[in-house]
């Protein structure tokens, strides 16, 4: 079998499993063997969800679950929960979200050699709405690559956006795209994760993060300005209103949180080499509107470490060279851009590019729900 | 006198397979309002055990449904656990009569006598809304379970909803102190029947919802109860693995009509 005829997964995904467990050799070439056995990882306690900084990842962005899909789509639930527990000793490949989730266990492992006794880490948790029948080979699959996840809930069907409020979820990400609005529209930072389409090498020991402006840190009122009276109207307003904070958009408090740690980091004298790096990557132009962007980060306190104002300019060139793990955009044009290139890109489904999208009849992009 | 317990049948409803089904006791206390009777009545008004009848009744039909001649179904049967109860048996029977409930048997029985009662009857599962009583049942070797407070609780108008059982280990009780070794066999028992109710239904189209709670200890510990309820015959339809966080949350989220303990399943 295997999961991923036709593509040329990642050469990241295998350095990525080298890092700190005993995979060599890409695990999902051998998807047909036996897992090895479990050996009990480093067992630090997970954090007390009011302490952490809760990431809620599905089933189908940490791991690759295309074929399995397919199944779900073409022969049903009861077919596809078959094929999971006969199948349910080898392990998933992993999905877009894998190299996120790695690269924060790293920056948990070394705020805890600075901070031994502080809870303030990221807790990644797995919410799916598979069925508890799949349970046991997300287990397995977890245990395979020793990640740190120990908190998940598998809904049976229900929607997980309950839990995600009940836990204080940070982020979530999914590939399903009404899940992720249910998310937004809860108040909760959410976006759809698509798998690029070749992974590139992204680095094992720095978090990279990178955020598009208008619509996913910000608001989306300057962009609806854009929309009404064009480019020139906007440049204008902006820099009229180059000193008026913009308004937060929903990716705002994560950017939040992030900097809440690096802080941490600079507090021991990390700051050169800081494990988190922050990317603002945005159509703006540095001579006029990316003036009232950098203002607004200014009177929230954040900092971002680059920001990169690429004056309409396609962003996927850029983000090749940035190598996030996990870039944000609130319009799917960039976010395929992104995605071309090897970066793993997230829609944030937010603010007027969506109401502009839905008018102009462009195929929405369906991830059918895996009931 | 008053140590005899009687038993009466409800003549309403048909017996079921002695057998087969799987009887659950549920207190007169938990099903009934404190207070006076309704006055056009003359009979009790329903409280916290209702929406568990329902949703009982609801799994039998679709057994039934699907097979009639199904013998493996939910035998409800009513308890007094007090004397007060105890000497009230007409109101009880005509309260359990007038609300069309399907209670197969009363027991009466008082403080002193209720458990031997439930012991002696092949009772599989036990359910109150004391928590003192669960304890001393489950003590004795009677599988036993609180019954939650609902957030439709206010009873008649309530929609005929699936029945949701939520499964955990709870290491505090003290079903897992050293009793009667032949007792530990029925909790086991119990879930194993569970179980086999729900394998009769599909994985979308099932009245009865089973989650699995994991409240401490971390996936590893999920995987192994997952595969010991597995080889019970408990497939389960939802898992939940909190590594300690707070289960308040997922409790009002899930709605369950009782949580079960099962930390004996090795």
């Amino acid at each position: 079998m295997s999961a991923n005829s036709g593509r040329t997964l990642t050469v990241s995904g295998h350095d990525l499993a080298k890092n700190g467990s005993s995979n060599t050799g890409a695990p999902w070439e051998d998807a047909g063997t036996v897992l090895k056995p479990t050996t009990p990882t480093r067992k630090p306690q997970p954090p007390k969800p009011q302490n952490a900084i809760t990431i809620a990842v599905s089933s189908r962005v940490l791991f690759n679950m295309e074929k399995e899909q397919q199944i779900f789509e073409r022969q049903g639930m009861e077919e596809y929960i078959k094929y999971q527990v006969a199948h349910e000793t080898e392990p998933f490949s992993p999905g877009p979200a894998f190299s996120f989730v790695k690269a924060l266990e790293a920056v948990n492992t070394q705020l805890r050699e600075l901070y031994p006794e502080s809870e303030e880490l990221f807790d990644v948790v797995l919410i799916t709405n598979n069925h508890a029948n799949v349970g046991l080979r997300l287990i397995n699959t977890i245990n395979h690559y020793q990640l740190f996840i120990e908190r998940f809930c598998m809904t049976g069907g229900n929607s997980p956006i309950g839990y995600l409020k009940a836990y204080h979820t940070n982020l979530y990400l999914s590939a399903d795209p009404d899940k992720v609005h249910e998310a937004l529209e809860a108040g909760i930072a959410a976006a759809t994760m698509f798998t690029p389409d070749k992974m590139t090498e992204v680095s094992e020991t720095q978090l990279r993060v990178a955020f598009d402006g208008d619509a996913v840190l910000f608001s989306d009122e300057s962009e609806q300005i854009y929309k009404a009276h064009g480019l020139d109207k906007f440049f204008e307003h902006e820099k009229a209103h180059e000193n008026r904070p913009l308004d937060h958009g929903p990716l705002k408090g994560f950017l939040e949180v992030l900097g809440k740690l690096q802080k941490k980091f600079y507090a021991k004298g990390r700051r050169m080499d800081c494990p988190i790096r922050t990317y603002l990557v945005t159509a703006r132009s540095a001579a006029s509107s990316g003036t009232r962007a950098l203002k607004t980060l200014r009177s929230w306190g954040l900092e971002i470490d680059e920001a990169l104002f690429l004056a309409g300019a396609p962003k996927g060139p850029m983000l090749e060279k940035i190598r996030p793990h996990i870039f944000f955009d609130d319009q799917m044009f960039h976010v395929e851009g992104a995605a071309e290139m090897g970066t793993v890109a997230c829609h944030v489904p937010y603010g007027i590019a969506q109401r502009a999208a839905r008018k102009g009849g462009k195929d929405k992009e369906t991830s059918p729900v895996v009931k | 006198m008053d140590n005899m317990v009687s038993v009466v049948l409800n003549t309403d409803v048909k017996q079921k397979d002695a057998d087969s089904a799987v009887v659950v006791a549920v207190t007169s206390r938990a099903l009934f309002e404190q207070g006076p009777e309704d006055d056009e009545t003359g009979v009790w008004k329903l409280s916290r055990a209702f929406p568990l009848l329902q949703a009982v009744q609801k799994v039998n039909d679709c057994l039934l449904e699907k097979n009639p001649a199904e013998s493996l179904l939910l035998d409800v049967i009513l308890i007094t656990t007090d004397s007060q109860h105890q000497q009230l048996s007409s109101v009880l029977i005509s309260s359990t009569r007038h609300h069309g409930l399907g209670v197969g048997k009363f027991f009466f029985s008082s403080e002193e006598t209720f458990i031997d009662c439930l012991l002696e009857n092949n009772v599989q599962l036990f359910l109150s809304t004391s928590k003192d009583e669960v304890l001393m049942a489950s003590q004795k070797g009677v599988p036993s379970a609180l019954l939650e407070a609902r957030k439709n609780d206010s009873s008649v108008q309530c929609q005929r909803e699936d029945l949701r059982v939520w499964l955990h280990e709870d290491l505090i009780s003290p079903c897992d102190s050293a009793s009667q070794p032949s007792s530990r066999h029925s909790p086991q028992r119990f879930l194993a029947q569970l179980g086999e109710i729900r394998q009769r239904f599909g994985v979308s189209d099932s009245p009865l919802w089973i989650s699995l709670v994991i409240l401490h200890g971390g996936r590893e510990n999920c995987g192994n109860r997952l595969k010991a309820l597995r080889s019970l015959g408990v497939s389960v339809d939802d898992v939940y693995c909190l590594a300690g966080a707070p289960s308040d949350p997922l409790l009002s989220l899930l709605q369950p009509h009782f949580r079960f303990n099962c930390s004996f399943v090795n």
